[in-house]
This record gives structure tokens, sequence and C-alpha cells, in this order.
């Protein structure tokens, strides 16, 4: 042992103890890789220990275990399989030799040719294998076949026969022993798929002379057997021999991109250096090196405390300007975004973007953009990803608050706010909702605000935000009782909900002139399915348990002139703020509208405008009075639409049918009339269901749908209506035909029959 | 570990020189047997189960071999078993081997008989053809048992059916639960030669001790699986029958010559029903499947030997391939007889 001369490994196996490493040899002819992987010139190790000796007084332990299985056998020039000088004259076996020479096996022939004389550098091959004439032997020759078709058992079992039935006859130990080589090799796979590590490394163990280049496979099993087991600088050894000593390029490679998987970068790195030149010049593991660097900047980019040498990043800069690959742009992103370096990560984003556009480079680029400012885009960017994943989804809802948050405030194209809004509602986004609220403050939408920072606050109760702005917001509407409410709420929890309406002067709730006011008539009229945009019906039973926003919130409103939509919140807080604007008639009943009864009395016009403006802030039973003005002195025109507004103020009031009565007190448009028409039985349909009364409620929206559109709201409302009723069959159509559109409602109405079934 | 295989190499040693044994199993037998069970490869093929190769088999099929004298047959079973189920990390058997899988083997999970009976073989070959690698690989073998599948239960030993599967902490329920046909009493003795202290007579009194516990019924049978968690019951999740399985119970223990003829006479009468083995019900005693093959006959005609004198009839002692498992506890039935001359 301390003759060795370089690294000894001790593995304790099976009660032995076996060497695995690199230890020099004693004859001075340099180092060699011994044991597990014998090399020529190497002495070998028994099972009990490694103690190298002179080659002359080592008793060849396993020397004649010296060629792989057929399949394995090495081409000549390889045969790196262990051989022991002999220390007497060659006794060389050359039956296998002659008996491939007579089946004109060349390549066997000469792989043979190769073995002897690398077990026995004196002897010399015979210049013509069949011009030697041994005693023919036809049931030897026999086994030699079954044996090179790797039918082991049947040659040991030719062997036994001829055993017994000669006892006289000595089977060539050559040949015994390849067998049991070739039985190690199935063993030690078959172990090996069946992920028995142990067994691997004890057969490897006992059968060193299995670990050649002739059979890279063994090795790699091996390798893979010592990573599984905790033993990767063992696993390294494995795959340094095969660098070392193999010299199929293929082989070399694969053996290098196990490695890879296997070792750390570090250790990896050093395997890399036993790398060798291509015939084009180029290193063999050039394109693993590209991975390692990759592999590097990645780890990188999710632990930004990990540094990149600077040569690393100039080559993964390099190969993402010569690759086509997206990902390797992407992965300079996200390395960049490590690094808070923005501009330069929206660059490769962007780029990875132009080559291919996914969910990955969308959502780094939309993050560079968000950094630099640049929300807008990044809305744009990442919306068709956004169901991709959670984290996708919420880089996109960080676009929206940030879109939304922006100083000074632009006005969106409302198909962006419309995309906008049932994505905040279905992940009931708290940021973006209160952003919302603010958004449309900026707008002086208040009652919209109002219901945005509601719906924040119903996803969030303790958002001292959002409830600061449903105050500041009230408190502007003239909602005293219901500010006072939320002051008694965040007592001692809120010094700004506290000190609300105590020194400012109200002053500053005067609409801002230059912001394009929005036309209550046209909001209406243009909405798309012809509705005002409230009241819509809400019916689902098991929404309104969970008081949650139901997913169809966002209300199709946003037409043009009209900056945001406003949620659809619950029935319960809308009612107290309902609740609100009537106590507060008294108070400052011209918050936001600018005139007063007595301007309205002495213009029908002005009534008729003021009318809108209260419905515009939800105050409908004050806009009722003053559409009533309107209606009393307004030409055929105005009190046309006066009527309409009633009817919609009433609508909104839910008194439905007084919404009836004023739709008649003028002649209406064939189109208003419809909306109207088509409202109330809505609501009808809608109170019927709450009565109970679900064929009444079925008869509504059988009304309904003969004279508009139907929707999907409605839709749901009758789908519950025949399951209440027992006509299941109705109920599932119904329902599937909603699911078919991928609506969420449509999946839980069959989500609610299946329950049913199942509880039968 | 070292020691005791010397000491096993040495033993054969001596043993070598000993006359060598006349065949138990004819050899016309064991052709008739070979050409229908076993391939070239050295797999014996149940043929009753899909075709499939388990450890059992392989232990049955070298325990044969080696009874009809036949060590080229015992060679490339025993390679075949090696090569292709010796496999696991704890030197156990894989126990299944499926020519339609691949791998062959996809659950690595021993059958603990089966082990039993590939050491049993490998020990009584190493010994009569004095060849230190079956010696030695018996050895592994016998210690990976002890090592990984006998346990206590109740302060008595069990064996485990399989390692994985049937401890307590398997079946939190009702385990550990065992399979009194895994006893393959006769192979204890010769455990105990090459293993010495360990622990291989305890192993089999308690075997026996279990097994006249777990005698249920109107017919006084054991079940094939029980639950030794308490009392012995049979175990959740199995058929409650006197099966397939502890059909051969009797052949064991009249093959290992346990003096108890009152348990082997119980066990012959319990299994019959005129003139047929039949498997039962073992809380109503109602018969369930009727096994005709000679293979299960002579069972209960060996124990009635045993008991009474009554000469096992003749139609019983000749043998005729049919499935392999009736083929097999037919052979080793008339392997008993062929070994014990005169004795029924």
């Amino acid at each position: 042992m301390k003759t060795s001369t370089g690294l000894v490994l001790f593995l304790g196996l099976a009660g032995g103890l076996l060497a695995f490493g690199v230890r020099g040899s004693l004859n001075g002819s340099g180092t060699d890789l011994a044991l597990q992987f014998p090399k020529s010139g190497t002495s070998l190790g028994t099972d009990a220990d490694v103690v190298p000796a002179k080659p002359a007084d080592q008793p060849p332990a396993i020397a004649t275990i010296a060629a792989p299985p057929p399949a394995a056998i090495a081409a000549p020039g390889q045969a790196e399989t262990l051989a022991v000088p002999a220390s007497t004259g060659p006794q060389v076996d050359e039956t296998a030799l002659r008996y491939f020479a007579r089946q004109g096996d060349t390549k066997r022939l000469e792989a043979e040719i190769a073995r002897l004389q690398a077990l026995y550098p004196s002897w010399t091959p015979p210049a013509d294998p069949l011009a030697v004439k041994p005693q023919p032997d036809g049931k030897l020759d026999a086994m030699w076949k079954l044996y090179s078709e790797g039918k082991y058992a049947e040659v040991r079992k030719a062997i036994a026969e001829r055993q017994t039935a000669d006892p006289k006859w000595q089977v060539p130990q050559d040949l015994l022993d390849r067998v049991a080589l070739g039985e190690s090799r199935q063993r030690l796979a078959n172990a090996s798929d069946l992920e028995q590590f142990a067994t691997v490394i004890k057969i490897a163990t006992d059968n060193a002379s299995l670990l050649t280049c002739g059979d890279v496979d063994v090795l790699w099993r091996v390798a893979e057997a010592f990573a599984s087991t905790g033993k990767a600088d063992r696993a390294k050894d494995a795959y340094t021999y095969v660098l070392k000593n193999c010299k199929d390029p293929a082989e070399r490679l694969a053996t290098a991109q196990k490695a890879s998987v296997v070792l750390a970068p570090r250790e990896f790195e050093g395997l890399l250096a036993l790398g060798g030149k291509d015939t084009s010049g180029q290193d063999e593991f050039q394109s693993l090196r590209d991975d390692l660097v990759r592999r590097t900047v990645g780890a990188a980019a999710t632990d930004p405390s990990l540094t990149v040498a600077p040569e690393d990043v100039a080559r993964m800069e390099e190969l993402a300007r010569a690759s086509n690959l997206a990902s390797d742009d992407s992965l300079l992103g996200w390395y960049y975004i490590g690094l808070e370096s923005y501009e330069k990560a929206a660059q490769w984003f962007s780029q990875a973007r132009a080559r291919e556009d996914n969910a990955d480079t969308a959502q780094g680029y939309a993050l560079a953009l968000i950094a630099l400012g640049e929300p807008g885009k990044a809305e744009e960017i990442v919306y068709p990803w956004r169901e991709a994943s959670d984290n996708v989804r919420a880089v996109y809802l960080a676009a929206v608050a940030n879109l939304l948050a922006v100083k000074p405030q632009p006005e969106l194209d409302p198909q962006v706010l419309e995309r906008i809004v049932p994505v905040v509602v279905q992940a009931r986004d708290v940021p973006s909702a209160q952003q919302l609220g603010w958004y449309a403050r900026g707008f002086n939408q208040f009652t919209t605000a109002a219901q945005w920072f509601q719906t924040a606050l119903s996803w969030k109760a303790d958002d001292e935000p959002s409830a600061y702005g449903l105050a500041i917001t009230l408190q502007q509407l003239g909602r005293r009782t219901d500010v006072a409410e939320i002051k008694r709420l965040w007592k001692g929890r809120s010094q700004r909900i506290a000190e609300l309406g105590e020194r400012q002067p109200r002053t500053t709730i005067i609409p801002d002139p230059n912001v394009h006011q929005p036309s209550v008539d046209t909001s209406i009229e243009t909405s798309d399915t012809g509705l005002p945009s409230r009241p819509a019906v809400r019916r689902d039973p098991q929404v309104r348990h969970d008081g949650g926003v139901p997913p169809n919130a966002a209300l199709p409103g946003a037409a043009k002139p009209r900056p945001m939509a406003a949620p659809e919140i619950d029935p319960a807080p809308t009612r107290s703020i309902r609740r609100g604007v009537q106590v507060a008639q008294s108070g400052d009943a011209d918050v936001g509208c600018g005139t007063t009864d007595a301007s309205a009395r002495a213009s029908p016009r002005a009534a008729l405008r003021r009318g809108w403006c209260l419905m515009d802030l939800n105050r409908p039973v004050e806009a009722v009075q003053a559409f009533e003005l309107a209606l009393n002195g307004g030409d055929a025109k105005a009190r046309s639409d006066a009527a309409f507004g009633q009817a919609l103020a009433y609508l909104r009031n839910e008194r439905t049918d007084e919404a009836a009565i004023a739709a008649v007190k003028a002649p209406l448009s064939r189109e208003r009339s419809i909306t109207v028409q088509s409202a109330i039985l809505s609501q009808r349909a809608a109170a019927f269901y709450e009565a109970g009364r679900y064929s009444e409620t079925l008869q509504a929206l059988d009304q309904r749908a003969a004279i508009a559109a139907d929707r999907s709201d409605l839709m749901v409302l009758r789908g519950y209506a025949y399951f209440k009723l027992g006509r299941r069959a109705d109920a599932r159509r119904v329902f599937e035909a909603l699911a078919a559109f991928g609506d969420r409602e449509g999946l839980k109405g069959l989500g609610v029959l299946y329950q049913g079934n199942g509880s039968r | 570990m070292k020691r005791i295989a010397l000491a096993a190499a040495a033993l054969l040693l001596v043993s070598g020189l000993a006359q060598a044994r006349e065949p138990t199993v004819m050899a016309g037998d064991w052709a008739a047997y070979r050409a229908k069970f076993l391939q070239p490869e050295g797999r014996i093929v149940d043929d009753a189960n899909g075709n499939i190769s388990h450890s059992e088999g392989q232990g049955y099929g070298m325990l044969l071999a080696y009874l009809a004298g036949s060590r080229a047959d015992f060679d490339i079973i025993w390679a075949f078993t090696r090569n292709e189920m010796l496999l696991r990390d704890d030197g156990l058997v894989a126990w299944k081997w499926d020519p339609n899988a691949t791998p062959r083997v996809t659950d690595p999970n021993n059958a603990t008989d089966g082990d039993i009976l590939i050491a049993y073989a490998l020990a009584l070959a190493g010994k009569e053809w004095a060849n230190a690698d079956y010696s030695t690989a018996a050895l592994d073998l016998i210690q990976a048992i002890r090592e990984a599948a006998v346990v206590e239960a109740q302060g008595r030993e069990i064996l485990l059916p399989g390692v994985n599967g049937f401890k307590v902490a398997d079946r939190p329920d009702d385990g550990p639960v065992i399979n009194p046909s895994y006893w393959i009493f006769e192979a204890f003795p010769v455990f105990a030669r090459l293993d010495e202290g360990g622990g291989w007579d305890r192993l089999s009194r308690d075997g026996l001790a279990w097994l006249r516990q777990t005698r249920f019924g109107p017919r006084k049978l054991p079940v094939d699986w029980v639950s030794v968690r308490g009392r012995p019951v049979p175990a959740a999740g199995f058929p409650a029958e006197f099966g397939y399985n502890a059909v051969r119970i009797p052949l064991y223990l009249v093959r290992a010559g346990v003096k108890d003829v009152a348990l082997i006479k119980g066990l012959g009468q319990g299994m019959s029903d005129g003139g047929d083995v039949v498997t039962s019900d073992i809380r109503t005693g109602n018969s369930k499947d009727r096994l005709a093959d000679a293979g299960y006959r002579i069972i209960p005609a060996l124990a009635a030997c045993i008991a009474d004198g009554t000469p096992v009839p003749a139609e019983l002692r000749r043998f005729a391939p049919t499935n392999y498992y009736p083929s097999t506890l037919h052979l080793l039935s008339l392997s008993y007889l062929a070994q014990n001359k005169g004795a029924c």
C-alpha cells in the first residue's frame, strides 16, 4: 500500500475492500488506472485488497478473464482490457482464435488477436490461423458458437453434459471465464434496469474486467450506480476513466453528457479538460462547455447571489446571437433581471420574442418593462399568456396595477380596460381593483370608483388604501352615513380615514373640465346588449353565499366615451350605499351634478341633464324625481328621454312595477322600449327566482328571450330554475351550452347537477 | 462471513469424498418435466400463470434437478436465476420474471419461499457436487434471508412472505402477515449446517408452533395467509381459504420427517374430499376448487401412508406432467417415496 503513488479510494463492499482510483504502477512504466478500470500493464486486485505487487510476483488472478463479452469485444488498437505479463513463457489458448478464423468472423478474429497480444506480448499470432490444424473438436466448436450467440446457459449445459459423459474432458478455462463474464454483464445490466445499485457495484467490483472501453455502457451503468448511491466522486472516476482511455467520439461525448447531469458544474468542468480536438480542430466538448455556460448563467438567473465570470457572460451572449434559440436570449434576459439591469433584460427578451413568443419570454419581458416604467406595453405583451401559470398571471396583474397607477393618468383604450377587468375579477386581485378605483376617480366616475374600492375590500377587508379610497369617494358623493360607518370600522387603524372631511374643504371634488365627461345617454345605448349597465341580474346560488364577486362582474358597458367599466358588486354592500343615498338626500344633493332643484324646475332639459347625472352617481331615487320634473315640462323628445330615464332609475332601485309604469309615460323608441322591457323581465325573472317561483321565472325569461338576445347570466338563472323544478335534462342542456363557451357559471352549474346526482 | 464461507468450503471438501447419492427423481420423470417446463435459457415456466417464471419455480426446478442428479440442468436453472433474478441489493431474489415485460423483472419484491428453495437447492448441490460457488451462493442467500425476512412476532420468529408488504409497518391494521406454507421445513437443518448459529432450528420450531395454531374451521386446516398481530386469524384482503398455497404443507412436513403424525394425518384428512383434494372456505369448510391432478392427490395419500401405513396407490406413483405446480408437487412426493423405499 505504501507504494501507491496515486489516489486510492476504498470502497467497503460486501466485506471486501475495493480500491477505486488511480495509482502508480511499480515497474515504472507509467501511471495507470487500476482496479475497477484496469488497463494494460497494471495488475488487478482481487476482491480482498489492492496491494500492488511486482508484476512478476503477481499471480494472474483474473488474468484470463480478459475479453469482454462478444458484443463488447474491443476493436484492434483499443484493447484497454487488463493484461498481466506472464512470468513464464506464454501458454496461449488459441481455441477461440481458431474458431473465429474458421467461422470467417474477421472482426472477432482481429479482436482476439489484439487481446492475446495484449495479454502475451511475446506471443505472435499464427500467420494463417486457418492453417493451424488443431484436433477437430466439433463439440467445443458448438460451445463457442453458443457463446458467440450469447447463449450462456446453453454453453453451461453443454459443458456440464460433456463433463458428465466424459469425466476426463477438460473444459477450456477461457471458455468458462468468458461465459461467466458474459453472464455477469447481463446480470449487471438487469440489476441496473431494476435500480438495484448496490448489486450493480458489487458485480462490477467482482468483475473488474467488465470495465473496458469495449463496453462503455457497463461503465455508464456503474457510474450511474455510484451517482445514485451518493458517491459522485466514484461516478466521476468512471467518467474520467472513459475520457482518459476510450476513443470512440460518440461514446466520449455521451459520457461527458452523462457526467454533466451527475456532477456539480465545477467537477464537470474539470472533466471537460480531458476533451481533445475533433477532426475539424474544435474542442470535442464545445457543445457541452456551452451547455455548462448556460447552466451557470441560468443558475445565476434564479439565484442572483451567484456570480458569473465575465467570459461566461460574453460566451453566453455570443451563443445567443449565434443561435436561433429564443431560450438563449431569454436566459440572458432572466440573468439581467436578476442583476436588475432591466434595459439589457428588455433587449434580450425583445430579441427572444422576435424568435419565439412564449409565456416565459413574455413574462420576463413584461417584468423588465414594468421596471422600466412601461406597464402599458407590458400589459399588452403578457395579456395573451396570462393563463399560462400563476406566475404569469401575477406579472400580468402587476402590469395592470402599474398601468392604472401611471401619473398623469392616461386614458386607456376601452378595449384594454375591457380585457383587464375580467382578469382582475377572476384573480380577485386587490391591488388592481384598488387601482381601478383610483383610475375611475381620476375620471370623476365616483360611483364606479366606490364600487371598485368596495370590491377590493370584499376581497381583502383590511386593505386600508381601498378603504380610504372608498371613504373619500363616498365623502364626495355626500354619503355621510356610509363615511361615518367606514370611520367607525377603521377607528384606531387609519389616521387618514379618521381625519377625513375634518380639515379638507370639499371643493376638490369639482370635476376637472379638461377631462372628458362621459355622456350617460350614450353609455346606456351603446352597451353591447342594448341594456343599461345596471341592474344586471345575478342570481347565482353559489356565489351568493360566499359573498364574492361574480366572475362576469365586468359589465360590457365600456363604450368608447366611457373610460371604464364598473365591477358588479355584491348586493349587500350596494344596498348599504343606496340606503346612504336616500338618507343623504337633504345633504349634498348637488355633489357632482352641479345643478339645483330650482334650476331643474326652470328647465326640463336641465332636469333631464340632472337626472342622468344623478344616475351616473348612482343616486336613482333622486334621479326619479329629476326625470319626473323633465316629464312634466319638456317637449316630446325630452319627455321620451325622461320616461326612459325614470324607467331605468326605477329599475336600478329594483322597483320593477314602477319602472313598467314609467316606461309608458311617454312613447319610447322601439330600441329603448325593448331595452326597458327586457330589463324589466330580467328583474322579474330574478325576483321570481328569489321568491321560489321557478315556473314564473322561466315564463319571464321566455318573454324576454322573445324580444332580446339571451345573456349568459340569464341563462344561468334559467338553468337553476330548471334545476329547481327537477328538469335536470333541461338544466344540463343549458349549463352544457354555457360550459361549451368556457363559462365558469355553466361549469359550476354542471357541478351542482352532478353533486345532486351523487347525493341521491 | 468470510470465516463461514471458508468453513463451508472445508465442509464440502470432506463431503466431496462421500459416495454420490442415487437420484430420487427418476430420469424419465425429470425428462418429461424438463421438456414441459424448462426453457433452454434455464427458466421454469409456470404454464398456469401466463408463462411467467418466479423464484419459487426456479427453486423447485433447481431442487428437482438436484434430486434427479442432473447437474447440467441444475446449472442452467441456477445461472438463469442468478443472472436474471438474483438482483436485489439485499441479496434476495426478485420474485417474478415476465417474458412480456420490459425489463423482465418489474417488481423488485422477493418471495421468501422462493429464496429458501433456491438457497436449499444450492446448499445441497454445493455439497453433493463439491462446488464451492454453489455453497458460497447458498450461504449468501441464507444470510440474506435471515437478515431481511425473519422477524419476531409475539415472542416467536416468523418468515415474512416478502420483504415488502407484510410487516407491521406495511399493514398497520393486521400486520405482520405470514404464509404457513413458506416454511420449507426440510431446508432449515441444511441451512443450519452451512450457517451455524443462524437460529434455523428455532425458526423451524416456531413455524410448527404457528402451524398448530393456525388450524381453523370445521376442517381444521391452515389458511393461506394469516395475520399474527394477535391470536392468528385469516388476513384481511386475502381469500380466507385453505388454498393452493397451503395444499403443499403436509408434503413439506412429510419430506422434512416431522414426527407429529397427528398433525399430518389431520391435514391430510381435512384436505380430502371423495378421493380428490379440495381447497375450502376456512370458516364454513365448504369445498371450493376440486383438484384432481395426481400431483395434488398424492399429498393426502402420503399423509395417510405416514399416519396409518396405507400404501400410496399405484396410479399416483406414475408421473405424467400436467401443470407446473401439481407436477412439481408430484415429483417432490415421488422423490420422497423413492428415498424411503419400503416406508409406504
